[in-house]
């Protein structure tokens, strides 16, 4: 990719798109100065203060266990932001092993995305569902299982764009000069896919976001003591009718997130090389 | 036409088999047993065991397997150990509602999310088109169950207008008004899978339009009406319906929140409450299913190319 | 049956009589919109609550228990014990019909016991004491025990997976396996009528119940069967129950969830009637492996806990929870004070004293709970962070129940665990006095009172040895109870005869439509 000036020039040329980056900033910035931001312990609990009304001690109010929701937000941040990471580093960098070697070894690619593409028909949310019951609850155990749903996706994208570009003039060259296997993928093809998987990555923080808090909801998600903006969701439903906010403050935050995290992709995705574009 | 759907159909068979491989690992890799889940929080260790061999979960993995596969592909897919009568009868309890859900959804995201991409298009980066886009992207970033759960306070607990929970058989009792009470899951789940179809709907309309058949028929001095309805978008149509296989999929995806969210007695829900039971038998049945129903829709959308684009012909 | 329903008549005559205002009517259907489908009516090998609150209107045993929840005659007219306690010999009433029209005998006796002694759920638990039973002329029957064992009347007035009685032809018989329902065929004031699957199970009036005389106590005494039919329909969604009721759809909806209590309460179209059957909340401590095996550090943790918060957050409205130490609730025969002193100090200097004299070093506590009861869960945040503040290292680990279940059987891998009792009639049958329940609670001192109770006969002398296991609950820590709760039900106004709260099983004799 190449990081010149006129390509942030163009990238922030709608305003929309900026405001996204703002708030991935916000976000992020919230996520590393938890301790700093936040008024009280997320952790605290304290009965007397239960589910309290957003006031101006308990700017969005306290849970049921008198926990300040303000405080659990910012530190719940921290979590999303972390676990969003972990999901798209797992499955960007097995998703890009497996692709691109399907891609590259015709036999192998054969009996690989056989199995992707069954495993692509399991509805995400099931296989999800299963992976953490066999992983157990655990910070870690989600992000893998989350993380595994969308490998297949990056695999499969990996697998298209290596077929293609193993056909280019420069990889063919290569190959005719001698250069080994090893040499040929690693200094020729994957360099050439990081552009497109940028924009996958940016695509799958969103969508993960979206499935773990999914999980969470479901009860099976990060565990219920780590105040992710999912678990907050999850405990919130039993005082829909008592205590609305909350409800309403994690699930905005979630929302402006992957919604952010959405613009950024597509943004990328516009100034992207053409010859992807298919493929993403 | 006929040799490749039969050769299609062959293909199916692996992957049914690799699909119930990979489903029986996963649900025996699963720790927890269902008979410990069966017996409540107060049984002994004696009666769990006593339980667990009379449900045969003591017999070896590969003789269960075995057993699984010789009757699933002679369509039975076992006993639920929880209810303790056939899965395939278990699912079909639950399946009304999973069937009336989805198919309304897809009905909304079909009728809604086709024409508003259309009509994106054609007015593409218009104030219209711009907003369009910006609410789709919206709805494509709210979490689902989110969604649901505000759409419960606002129309049941404070308007009151519609019920928030449950669904009263429409089939057995004939009466049509209990449809009443899946407007809220259906307007749930349809949305991020509308937003999905407006997008996708919109950049295939754009590309054709790039293409030199549809200048040539504009200079034409054809009805700009009939260049975007006959050319364009009979021609965008085909990417459209190859999403349709992914959509299905992840409306199924989408029924286990949203069965969850407004206690529907369907098959989504149906799965939590399996996994969290460890009803294998159930589970495995519910998956198999649905690789099959899927496998089904990807050859269904292929044929269809065929009709749709009369380049395309398989032989 | 003439002379039985006139009696009915007449006792209803009474009754309106003494209550005035009150005005029984009979005739009407009762429409119970349950939870979930039970998955069979035989009430000797099936421990669902929901088929007991059904079939409690078709089977009767021996036995049942009064307001007070001490087992008194139902069938039985009395009995008489040897010296030894090892001979008891039950008298039966006369008269009594089954719904196929035949008298019930001691042949139907003994082969309802035998059947429930193999077979049934609870009945190996007793039958282990038995050698034989035996009938005894027409009307008795003799049960001969190996040694005294006292706690055989609790155990056959619980029919919750108990012994109830059936025409001798049915229980021959019947194996493991749940009877049919065309088997269903009891002594109740109601006869099972029609099973319609997936939508309902339907009970009528037996014209020719033999009622019992005395004045109705718990679920002793006269049954008077008012409505005409009891339907019990499927309803598991707690919206669909609690709008059905508001709407007239339903009479009666089952198990409210804790959240609406206050709003259901103060709603004109319900009445809220909550369920007598204490439920309590337990930790238990691995006595078998690991840092918990020292008695000082089970004390310390006990000291540290304050009660009232860990039930609050879980359970909401206080009229669903009793912060009560008593290990059995209060209103039973075994209610007792033994030891309570330990309950709920909520006392983090002491605790850290404790542990200290314990050797405690922060080394850390593994306290394994499960997020598939969001009570549980919520219980098991608020004693986290009381041991914590207590200087406790707690690594609250959380699993889905049917993990939980399995792993907990594991001494290596936990050091305690939250989970649930349900309401018991007789302390017997806790689960904690068992030596091979998770835990392991297995000391001299324990064996010798658990032996003591067992083998006495009179109560009074039972409820002393109750209370001295209590005070060993409370020095030794076994376990460490959290609170009592409660579930809770509502019903139309128009359902008369409840009171305010209802039994542990709810039951709809005495009850009638307005």
């Amino acid at each position: 990719m190449r990081l010149s000036k006129s390509f942030f020039k163009k990238l922030f040329r709608r305003k929309i798109t900026i405001i996204g980056a703002v708030i991935l900033v916000i976000i992020i910035s919230m996520a590393l100065l938890s301790p700093l931001i936040a008024p009280y312990d997320p952790m605290k609990i304290n009965p007397i203060d239960r589910l309290q009304k957003p006031n101006s001690t308990h700017w969005f109010g306290t849970d049921n266990f008198g926990r300040d929701i303000f405080s659990r937000i910012i530190y719940g941040a921290r979590i999303t932001v972390l676990s969003g990471f972990g999901v798209v580093i797992f499955s960007i960098v097995f998703g890009v092993i497996l692709g691109s070697l399907s891609g590259y070894f015709d036999t192998l690619g054969m009996f690989i995305m056989r199995i992707i593409d069954v495993v692509m028909a399991f509805p995400p949310i099931m296989l999800a569902l299963a992976l953490v019951a066999i992983l157990g609850q655990g910070l870690i155990n989600v992000i893998v299982a989350v993380g595994a749903v969308y490998l297949t996706r990056t695999a499969r994208i990996t697998y298209g764009l290596t077929l293609k570009i193993r056909k280019d003039a420069f990889v063919e060259a290569a190959v005719a000069e001698g250069a080994g296997n090893g040499r040929v993928l690693f200094l020729h093809i994957i360099p050439n896919l990081i552009s497109p998987i940028i924009v996958q990555a940016t695509f799958t923080f969103a969508f993960a976001l979206l499935q773990m808090a999914a999980l969470d909801f479901l009860g099976v998600g990060i565990p219920p003591q780590i105040p992710s903006w999912g678990n907050m969701l999850s405990s919130s439903q039993d005082y829909i009718t008592r205590a609305p906010w909350l409800l309403l403050f994690p699930g905005i935050f979630i929302v402006i997130t992957v919604l952010s995290f959405n613009l950024f992709g597509d943004a990328l995705r516009d100034r992207l090389d053409p010859k992807f574009k298919d493929e993403l | 036409m006929l040799a490749y759907t039969f050769r299609r159909l062959l293909t199916i068979i692996p992957t049914l088999l690799i699909a119930s491989i990979l489903i029986f690992s996963f649900m025996h890799l699963m720790p927890g047993d269902p008979a410990a889940v069966m017996l409540g929080t107060n049984a002994t260790p004696e009666q769990v065991e006593k339980l667990r061999v009379q449900l045969g979960l003591d017999r070896p993995i590969y003789v269960q397997f075995a057993t699984w596969l010789q009757e699933a592909f002679r369509g039975d897919l076992g006993d639920s150990i929880f209810f303790q009568s056939p899965v395939l009868s278990v699912i079909q309890n639950r399946a009304e509602t999973s069937i009336f859900v989805a198919t309304f959804s897809m009905l909304i995201i079909l009728i809604l999310g086709i024409p508003i991409g259309v009509i994106s298009a054609v007015k593409y980066n218009t104030l219209l088109d711009q907003l369009t886009m910006g609410f789709a992207m919206l709805a494509a970033s709210i979490p689902t169950f989110w969604l649901g759960l505000n759409l419960m306070i606002l129309f049941s607990v404070n308007l009151d207008w519609l019920p928030s929970s449950g669904f009263p058989s429409v089939l057995e009792s004939g009466n049509l008004n209990n449809l009443k009470y899946l407007i809220l899951p259906c307007i749930t789940l349809a949305a991020p899978n509308s937003a999905l179809i407006i997008r996708l709907t919109r950049s295939s309309m754009l590309d054709v339009m790039k293409e030199e058949y549809v200048k040539t028929a504009r200079a034409k001095g054809l009805k700009e009406s009939i260049v975007i309805l006959k050319h364009i978008f009979r021609n965008a149509i085909i990417s459209i319906v190859s999403a349709l296989g992914f959509t299905f999929i992840a409306l199924l995806s989408g029924t286990v929140v949203t069965e969850t969210v407004f206690s529907l007695p369907g098959v989504g829900r149906l799965v939590v409450q399996s996994v969290l039971r460890r009803d294998y038998p159930v589970i495995q049945g519910i998956i198999f299913v649905v690789v099959i129903l899927y496998v089904f829709i990807n050859l269904l959308t292929d044929l269809s190319y065929a009709f749709l684009d009369p380049r395309i012909s398989y032989e | 049956m003439r002379k039985n329903v006139t009696l009915i008549l007449l006792l209803a005559f009474l009754l309106i009589g003494s209550s005035m205002v009150m005005a029984q009517e009979k005739g009407g259907t009762l429409r119970f919109a349950m939870i979930d489908t039970p998955p069979s009516l035989d009430q000797q090998v099936i421990t669902s609550d929901l088929a007991t609150i059904i079939a409690q209107h078709i089977f009767e045993g021996l036995y049942t228990f009064n307001s007070e929840y001490a087992p008194v005659p139902m069938l039985a007219s009395g009995s008489e014990v040897s010296d030894d306690g090892k001979l008891v010999t039950i008298n039966l009433r006369e008269g009594v019909t089954f719904h196929n029209g035949n008298e019930m005998t001691s042949e139907d006796v003994v082969a309802s016991l035998e059947r429930w002694g193999e077979f049934g759920v609870r009945g190996p638990v007793l039958f282990e004491h038995i050698d034989k039973v035996e009938a005894n002329g027409k009307y008795s029957v003799n049960l001969y025990f190996s040694e005294a064992f006292s706690p055989w009347k609790s155990m056959l007035a619980f029919i919750n997976g108990g012994p109830v009685i059936l025409p001798k032809e049915i229980m021959e018989n019947a194996n493991e396996q749940p009877i049919s329902p065309q088997e269903y065929i009891g002594t109740g004031p109601y006869q099972f009528n029609e099973w319609n699957t997936g939508r309902y199970i339907s009970l009528t009036r037996y014209e020719d119940y033999a009622m019992r005389e005395e004045e109705s106590d718990g679920f002793a005494g006269q049954r008077i069967s008012y409505l005409d039919e009891l339907r019990f329909i499927p309803v598991p969604e707690t919206g669909t129950r609690v709008n059905g009721v508001k709407a007239g759809d339903y009479d009666y909806a089952q198990r409210m969830q804790g959240d609406m209590y206050e709003s259901l309460k103060e709603d004109e179209r319900v009445e809220v009637l909550v369920n007598q059957g204490a439920q309590f909340g337990e930790l238990f401590f691995n006595q078998k492996e690991g840092l918990m095996t020292n008695t000082k550090l089970r004390q310390a943790v006990l000291a540290a806990l304050d009660m009232e918060p860990v039930l609050q957050a879980a359970h909401g409205h206080p009229d669903l929870w009793d912060q009560n130490g008593s290990i059995m609730p209060e209103g039973t025969i075994w209610y007792s004070e033994a030891g309570i002193e330990k309950y709920s100090q909520g006392d983090p200097e002491l605790a850290r004293k404790l542990a200290e004299e314990a050797g405690y070093n922060n080394e850390r506590i593994r306290f394994m709970t499960t997020t598939s009861y969001q009570t549980m869960y919520d219980s098991c945040v608020v004693i986290a962070q009381q041991l914590s503040e207590a200087g406790f290292n707690i690594d609250l680990q959380i699993y889905d129940w049917a993990t939980v279940a399995t792993r907990r059987n594991d001494p290596a891998v936990w050091d305690f665990f939250y989970t649930w009792h349900g309401f018991v009639p007789d302390p017997i049958l806790y689960t904690f006095l068992s030596p091979t329940y998770p835990g392991w609670w297995d000391t001299p001192e324990k064996r010798n009172l658990v032996g003591q109770f067992t083998k006495t006969m009179d109560q009074e002398k039972r409820t002393e040895i109750w209370s001295q296991l209590q005070e060993q609950i409370y020095n030794y820590v076994p376990i460490a109870k959290t609170g009592d709760t409660y579930t809770y039900d509502i019903t139309s106004p128009s359902v008369k005869g409840f009171g305010q709260t209802s039994l542990i099983w709810p039951k709809f004799w005495n009850v009638w439509i307005e």
